[in-house]
């Protein structure tokens, strides 16, 4: 028995806790006055305003309770159909963002090196014509592929690209080639769209493969899922490490890492050889009818079982009871998989599957082929010319070297071996948005070296994370709760983020802070409107709807025709593409297919990345309350390899893979494959600005190795192999532990 | 007349460990960092690979029936109220700790870092109560494993849902019966032990024993030297004496 937070932890804490503060002793407040005017908190600044979460981007609704014109508490708004009244831990959290003491609060410019932290304050004037003529100076000297701009799905990505698109760049950096990429492309391949809604109202049987819903929590699919469970829906878990959502499967399938496209194969093979589906279904909306027999014929759970490791049987036991519940049957498309250069299969097969089980084709059946934030709300926008015509490639190789890698997606860290080698041209600046590449691309020594052949880096943020560190200029963003962001549509209503309390110090929104650059650079075309509210506006113009109410209950519903029942397949055939002639003519197999993925040679372990439930990627170490929270990092280790190997529990290791080491802390547990270690995510930050989280813990991008898959440009992961070697004490620098556990 | 209105029930095998519940305390609570009212029981990772168990429920204040700890309190910072909530008043307390040593499920923290040291625990979130609302741990669970309301519903859900399920549950209500019953139950598929939760010292509560000390006794200061004396010799026929050294050793050890 192990307590993981006891009380006598805390106890123990004093000295080792990061701070006495408590939220209430945070920066003064000043109330916001959009909604003072709208009569949502009174003079004395006290109130409840709706809002929309930005901890990760699952975007709950959110009531901000507001006293003295200061944030005190969040609650989940029981109207949003993302939080249905809760919020996760890093929602209840979210106003330590606001409230972090490392907050930027005013402009900063760099003075000193690269890296060396030291920055003067600058008004915001003087700041923006730094950023203009440098980026003016490099467009001017090297052409406007020259420059490269990234962030990652928010809600000012709109304008974020009318400033890259604007200015002339092709070379668009996402998160999305570390993430999920792989389940994008194969749905949009196989379905025509980007991600399926999930629907548990009906589900019987549900397969997750890798998707940790209890710890990668999206609040209103993680309750989904748990009440699911407790109204007797079976849960199956392929995963080789026992996580938390483990622990709630009725069955949990430790397969080994990098396999489970074999087993989906197998599962399909024993579905359309038995005939265990609804023929006519399938041969009216699904491609390859007549060929799929054959083609996995070769997929025997036989054959799956000498790649995954699971015995036959229980491959086979799984394909008859998910097709015996027939539509109310679910694989989870996931997010990232198991992040091996085959995953793109895996997606496929997962999508092949559900279109078997016929839930895709059900009004609210169990997966649907319907983007759940694509909604069918007609929102409008200012007026804007089109886009200059952009010539150049891009360094990121799509669609020249990824053909199939949508424009939006990108394959992020493929950008850095252009940028060293300058083949096919040289780049010379980088503008960053609510993004921390230093930390989170693979290969970490990699991207501080692309980052030496930037002329100049520009990063907006709330507080000087990592790349920000790194950066000339850092350019302070207000936080979700200070600021409006453009309005999204999700199921059909209209959702609204707006300032709760006015920003901390000298802090803007994205909106305010493109189109002030925009106007700088000569873009002003592209950012027609006075400010956030006058955007907003133009986008609820076409519904007719009152902004004022908007404010107020923080979503509307739009007066708009329900979508029709009528499920259109937007692929070629209009059919869901199991077969797909556009795989083929790229030189890709057409059909679900195995793609043999490399093991670790003796003595090499699997590293396993994953998620907790209190950090969103590198973005939230810095946040008092979650780090309060969140268990000690660590790298588990199997509990009886740990033995033959004569390692215990809280050993140091050097951790080495062939791209870096890392010094963690062991945790010796049951609960992992024999074959693999994971280390805790998110950690080894490298910005003396957190003061927090400077220095806790290791990051295992400096471990993971670049490999990229030709087809969805997806980022494979776990397809780094490491060494783990005792040595002798605690590196001098390491913070205190403050809690264990798994 | 106190009512014992309000109640919990949670649920250990819909708990996900997530921690919503101990951030969302914090945050209402303005609970300084190093110190937590609330926090997770649990089994962590057992058995053998593959065949794991895991198990966990967030722990605070069991708001008992007859509180140990109101009875321990030489001056009356510890009271109960009328609805059965066991409230603080840190303008009361004088950091004596003795609620710390009378509490049978092992519920209070000290600040040990502080020189006014006061007491934390759950107070049911009385603010959120009194505008209608539910605790902020409550609140927010995304699997509603904590679950809020009337102390006699929240006892009947226990009992219905080991019911309906007998083979998900142990047949154990934790917090019906243990140290004279309190208005926290929860329900487990593993014994609580496993869980780590303190095991019941009987089920009358504690607070019997103090009472006999502390009968009389004015609940003033100056009454306090006498009143600790009394309620040490309580309290160590408790048989808990071992745990406290060894806390206080460890405080010294950090010092």
């Amino acid at each position: 028995m192990t307590k993981t937070i006891s009380r006598r932890d805390f106890i123990k804490l004093g000295a080792a806790s990061a701070g006495a503060l408590a939220v209430g002793q945070m920066l003064p407040p000043r109330i916001a006055k959009a909604a003072l005017q709208s009569g949502y908190i009174n003079a004395e600044g006290n109130g409840v305003i709706p809002t929309t979460c930005e901890m990760c981007v699952w975007r709950c609704g959110v009531l901000a309770k507001v006293e003295n014109g200061r944030v005190v508490k969040l609650d989940g708004n029981p109207a949003h159909p993302h939080s249905k009244g809760k919020l996760c831990p890093r929602g209840q959290s979210g106003l330590m963002n606001t409230y972090d003491p490392n907050r930027v609060l005013t402009p900063l410019v760099r003075v000193g090196k690269r890296g060396e932290g030291l920055f003067r304050e600058a008004s915001w004037d003087e700041a923006l014509d730094i950023v203009a003529s440098n980026m003016t100076r490099i467009k001017e000297k090297y052409g406007p592929e020259a420059m490269i701009f990234s962030s990652t799905h928010n809600l000012s990505q709109p304008l974020f690209e009318n400033l890259l698109y604007g200015y002339g760049s092709p070379n668009y950096g996402t998160q999305r080639s570390l993430c999920f990429n792989s389940m994008i492309t194969a749905f949009l391949l196989t379905y025509g769209i980007e991600e399926p809604s999930r629907h548990y109202e009906n589900v019987e049987y549900i397969i997750m493969v890798g998707r940790n819903m209890m710890e990668a929590i999206s609040t209103s699919e993680t309750s989904e899922l748990s009440h699911a469970i407790d109204r007797g829906a079976k849960l199956v878990y392929l995963d080789p490490r026992f996580t938390k959502t483990a622990a709630k499967a009725d069955e949990w399938i430790p397969i080994r890492p990098g396999t489970d496209s074999a087993f989906l194969l197998a599962m399909i093979h024993v579905i359309v050889t038995e005939e265990l589906t609804d023929c006519d279904f399938v041969r009216k909306y699904m491609t390859g009818c007549d060929d799929i027999v054959d083609v996995m014929s070769e997929y025997t759970p036989e054959w799956a079982e000498s790649k995954t490791g699971v015995p036959a049987t229980t491959i086979d036991r799984i394909a008859r009871e998910y097709a015996a519940v027939k539509h109310n049957a679910l694989i989870h498309p996931g997010w990232r998989t198991s992040n091996f250069i085959n995953s793109f299969q895996t997606e496929r097969a997962i999508a092949t599957l559900n279109a078997l089980s016929g839930n895709v084709l059900k009004p609210n059946g169990c997966l649907v082929a319907q983007n759940p934030e694509a909604s069918g709300v007609p929102l409008g926008k200012p007026p804007q010319p089109p886009y200059p015509r952009i010539s150049a490639l891009r360094l990121d190789g799509v669609p020249w070297k990824y053909p199939l890698v949508p424009l939006k997606l990108g394959v992020f860290q493929e950008l850095r071996d252009a940028i060293i080698t300058g083949d096919p041209y040289q780049a010379h600046g980088w503008f960053i948005s609510r993004q921390n590449p230093v930390m989170s691309i693979p290969d970490r020594d990699k991207t501080l070296e692309a980052f030496g052949k930037m002329d100049f880096i520009v990063t907006v943020d709330i507080i000087p994370n990592d790349t920000a560190w790194f950066s000339d200029v850092i350019l302070p963003e207000a936080s979700y709760l200070e600021r409006y962001d453009p309005v999204i549509a999700v199921e059909g209503k209209i959702f609204l983020r707006q300032p709760v309390i006015e920003p901390l110090g000298e802090a803007k929104s994205a909106l305010w802070i493109y189109k002030q650059l925009g106007e700088r650079l000569g873009l002003g075309d592209y950012f027609q409107y006075e400010d956030e509210e006058d955007y907003i506006r133009y986008q609820l113009a076409p519904l007719g709807l009152s902004f004022e109410e908007l404010k107020k209950e923080g979503y509307l519903v739009p007066d708009i025709e329900p979508p029709s029942d009528e499920i259109v397949f937007n692929t070629p055939s209009g059919k869901i593409e199991v077969y797909s002639e556009t795989l083929a003519n790229s030189g890709f197999s057409p059909w679900p297919t195995w793609d043999e993925p490399p093991q670790p040679t003796k003595g090499k372990f699997y590293l396993l990345t994953g998620k907790v439930a209190q950090s969103t990627q590198f973005g939230t170490q810095n946040n008092l309350l979650l780090h309060k929270y969140s268990n000690e990092p660590r790298l588990w280790l199997n509990k009886k390899v740990a033995e033959t190997e004569g390692l215990k529990d809280g050993d140091w290791v050097e951790v080495s893979s062939e791209v870096g080491k890392v010094n963690v802390q062991l945790l010796v547990t049951e609960g992992i494959r024999p074959d693999c270690v994971y280390m805790t995510p998110g950690n080894g930050h490298i910005s003396k600005g957190l003061t927090t989280a400077y220095g806790f813990g290791a990051n295992e991008s400096v471990l993971h190795v670049t490999y990229t898959d030709p087809i969805s440009g997806s980022q494979a992961l776990t397809q780094t192999f490491v060494s783990v070697k005792k040595i002798a004490d605690a590196p001098a620098q390491t913070k205190k532990p403050l809690y264990s556990g798994e | 007349m106190t009512e014992h209105k309000y109640g919990f029930l949670i649920d250990a095998s819909r708990c996900i460990d997530c921690r919503a519940c101990l951030v969302a305390c914090s945050v209402q609570n303005d609970v300084p960092m190093e110190h937590t009212r609330i926090w997770i029981n649990e089994t962590g990772v057992v058995g053998e690979f593959p065949d794991l168990k895991r198990y966990s429920a967030p722990f605070h204040c069991m708001h008992c029936i007859d509180p140990s700890c109101v009875s321990a309190c030489t001056v009356g910072a510890l009271q109960q109220n009328e609805e059965g909530i066991v409230v603080y008043d840190n303008e009361r307390c004088i950091g004596c700790r003795y609620c710390m040593y009378a509490c049978p499920f092992e519920v209070p923290n000290f600040e040990w870092d502080k020189q006014l040291s006061l007491i934390v625990k759950c107070d049911l979130c009385v603010s959120r109560l009194e505008e209608g609302g539910e605790p902020a741990c409550a609140a927010t669970c995304p699997t509603d494993a904590i679950q809020f309301g009337s102390r006699e519903d929240m006892l009947n859900l226990a009992h219905a849902r080991i019911e309906a399920e007998p083979d998900r549950y142990i047949d154990h209500v934790y917090g019906e019966h243990e140290n004279g019953g309190t208005s926290t139950f929860y329900i487990s598929p593993v014994p609580f032990e496993e869980l780590g939760f303190p095991a019941a010292q009987g089920e009358e509560s504690p607070a019997h024993f103090n009472r006999l000390v502390t009968h009389g006794t004015p609940t003033v200061a100056a009454g306090v030297a006498i009143g600790m004396t009394g309620i040490y010799l309580a309290i160590e026929r408790q048989g808990k004496d071992n745990k406290i050294a060894e806390e206080e050793a460890h405080h010294d050890e950090e010092e």
